[in-house]
């Protein structure tokens, strides 16, 4: 009886703590413009917050350079009570233009509780959805005209990581030399890539398909089979155990582990510091993290889509725009990085070589955006085909 | 022979932040506080130590620092649970959540999402033995590990000795068994309760230390992923006896190995390893509570 009451006193604490965060409203900061059009833009940050040096901070310099060009009115949110809530509070407040980068539309899009869909309940203001396309029913067609959705061709820039991949891990002794580094040479085994992942997805294996399908690419070219190490189930928080996992790729052989794993990546980095071997990284320009250590980052630019929709409201044009807006590798707004850090670890010897190889990258970059080169989607649900990548083995 | 070495490798480092907090926890266990803040402890112990680390660059200020400051949050543990006599579970939860958003909170001002250390490398902190380094399996056991883990496995048999031979694990054990008689002897109950968790909140803030500063010289958040409520489990399961509860640690860390070790051969079906600890806890606590209620009656009905 006694644990009873205590339970049921906490109980009650709780509840009252919820209705006060609640009350509250969440971290908010706000900056206004200097008159311009009078446009009023909210940013809703994913649970990594609006530092996290990547997805949501490149996202908000989006909106900077907006506000810098057309007097703008923006403002940040960190949604402490939800996404649903944070949606109705700034569509109450005027916000004509609204960015989700949480991944959680189900309140907008259909309603939760009873209650009409937020899209609906707000016809006036332009909801935007980052990485996915959740307005459409179950006949996939679409369902609020106030809904623009905003996905990211990972793919492609995963395909241009995975030809740097193998360009790399064959002339990696002539381009970094093996004081600092230590890699398993070709003949030994080094033939092998590592891939982790945080969870097993579409939004996941996008990145991998995209990255088999480059490592093959150039493979084929140099007529070498490589084998590819996959984990799905990485999780994206638990970065100890995804070092040891990277640690493992590395000792059987690998020179170069790619992690989208959150936090976990950051893990799989520091194991290629302590290996002397590479790592690649996700999301943001990550690359100075592990100096020397990272061969590129593969990056989702949240700036552009920002930029571009506030400027096609500026121009008048956003209801004219499609509903679902595709970001491809020939936007910028994915790509990997331009390779600055890694072109500081490259030694004399290996700086023709280097750049021979930036520039069959490029050269990939531009098949890819003419479309002599189409890569597997999965997030569109398109399936991968093994048969295609005879030079991978997938383990 | 490789694939052998790695696994056994790795299930030493996968077992010793949750052998240090079971061998700290059983104390608390067995004086009837159970320290369910030992998730937050270890959480403590990995930010406190990678982030002055960071700013002075001085090993003996970061592991100092990070212990005093677990051992802060064990005495308020202790001050709420013992003292106020006020519910710990409900107050291990608290710490649970305030020492992450505390983390959180400080990267965030820091604009970072991680903290790196860039001055010092893991190779530092691993101490190889001589001549057994080079022996098969038995080297890779015993040697190339960093110190707290070495410290983990020796605790087990120093927390022994502790908890059977001593003074001090005899008056544990009876506050937890019997307060009142204890009272009634003239212990100070209260006193030994508070020993046993911060001994508890030691051991943790070590396993916090070993997991982020010794092995990967960076924190991220949320790093210690579940290992404290892991450690509980294993705890039960052991009795808070401290070898049988280290031995469920170590079977964690070996399925953690395997899943990690065979995703080479098997690819992500190596994964089900993971879920195997949890299987064998779930049907050992179920059975030793079976065995335990199967002739007890009480006003002549059974369970």
């Amino acid at each position: 009886m006694r644990k009873l009451r205590f339970v049921s006193a906490a109980m009650a604490m709780m509840m009252v703590a919820g209705t006060l965060v609640g009350c509250s409203g969440g971290n908010e900061s706000q900056k206004s413009g200097s008159g311009g059009k009078n446009l009023k833009v909210a940013i809703i940050c994913s649970a990594a917050g609006q530092n996290d040096n990547g997805y949501n901070q490149t996202a908000i310099e989006g909106a900077k350079k907006a506000e810098k060009d057309f007097g703008i009115e923006y403002k940040v949110v960190e949604p402490t009570t939800g996404v649903p809530k944070a949606l109705e509070s700034l569509a109450d407040d005027g916000y004509q233009i609204i960015f989700n980068l949480e991944y959680d539309f189900e309140a907008l899009i259909n309603g939760t509780g009873g209650a009409d869909a937020i899209a609906k309940m707000y016809p006036d203001t332009t909801f935007i959805c980052m990485n996915d396309n959740p307005n459409k029913d179950s006949e996939g067609k679409q369902i609020h005209d106030n809904v623009i959705s905003v996905l990211f061709d990972v793919h492609e820039s995963s395909f241009v990581a995975g030809a740097l991949t193998t360009l790399v891990n064959e002339n990696a002794k002539e381009l970094f030399g093996d004081t600092e580094y230590k890699f398993t040479s070709p003949e030994n085994g080094g033939r092998s890539v590592g891939f982790i992942g945080g969870t097993n997805s579409n939004g996941i294996t996008v990145f991998s398909y995209g990255y088999i399908e480059g490592i093959n690419y150039e493979a084929e070219k140099f007529g070498v089979n490589y084998d590819y190490y996959s984990k799905y189930d990485a999780g994206f928080a638990d970065s100890a155990t995804g070092s040891t996992v990277a640690g493992t790729y590395y000792n059987q052989g690998a020179n170069v582990v790619f992690a989208v794993a959150g936090a976990v990546g950051d893990g799989v980095a520091s194991k290629a510091k302590e290996e002397g071997k590479l790592a690649i990284q996700v999301d943001a320009n990550k690359d100075a993290q592990q100096p020397g250590y990272i061969l590129t980052s593969v990056m989702k630019n949240t700036d552009v889509p920002v930029y571009e929709i506030i400027k096609a409201s500026i121009e008048g044009k956003l209801d004219s725009m499609d509903r679902v807006q595709t970001y491809s590798l020939a936007s910028g707004a994915t790509s990997i990085t331009d390779l600055a850090e890694i072109s500081k670890h490259v030694q004399d010897s290996g700086k023709e070589k280097w750049e021979e190889i930036k520039a069959e990258v490029k050269d990939v970059e531009s098949k890819i955006a003419d479309g002599t080169i189409k890569v597997t989607n999965a997030q569109n649900g398109e399936e991968f085909d093994q048969s295609k990548c005879p030079n991978v083995k997938i383990k | 022979m490789a694939l052998l070495n790695s696994i056994l490798y790795d299930t030493v480092y996968h077992s010793a932040p949750i052998i240090l907090c079971v061998i700290g926890g059983i104390f608390a266990y067995k004086a009837n506080v159970l320290n369910i803040a030992l998730e937050g402890m270890m959480l403590n112990g990995a930010f406190v130590s990678v982030l002055v680390m960071y700013f002075t660059g001085n090993i003996f200020l970061a592991l100092s620092s990070a212990i005093l400051t677990t051992l802060i949050w064990g005495l308020i543990f202790s001050y709420f649970g013992v003292s106020g006599s006020g519910n710990v579970i409900v107050i291990g939860l608290g710490i649970n959540f305030i020492v992450p958003a505390i983390a959180k909170f400080t990267l965030n001002m820091m604009g970072v999402s991680n903290i790196s250390l860039q001055n010092i490398s893991v190779s530092d902190f691993k101490i190889h033995i001589p001549i057994i380094d080079s022996i098969d399996i038995v080297g890779s056991i015993l040697s190339g590990h960093t110190f707290i883990t070495y410290l983990a496995f020796i605790g087990i048999i120093i927390m022994s000795v502790i908890m059977y031979q001593t003074k001090f694990g005899i008056y544990v054990r009876v506050v937890g068994e019997n307060e009142e008689a204890a009272i009634s002897l003239g212990l100070k109950t209260k006193l030994y309760k508070y020993l046993a968790i911060l001994l508890g909140a030691l051991c943790a803030g070590l396993a916090g230390i070993n997991l982020s500063l010794e092995r990967m010289c960076m924190y991220t958040n949320d790093m210690t992923a579940g290992r404290g409520f892991i450690a509980i489990a294993a705890i039960y399961c052991g009795g808070g006896k401290p070898l049988e509860s280290s031995l469920y640690a170590i079977l964690f860390g070996i399925s953690r190995a395997l899943a990690v070790n065979l995703s080479i051969n098997a690819g992500p079906m190596a994964g089900i390893f993971d879920t195997i600890p949890y299987i064998i806890m779930v049907s050992v606590l179920a059975t030793v509570s079976y065995m335990k209620f199967k002739n007890v009656r009480v006003r002549g009905y059974t369970f």
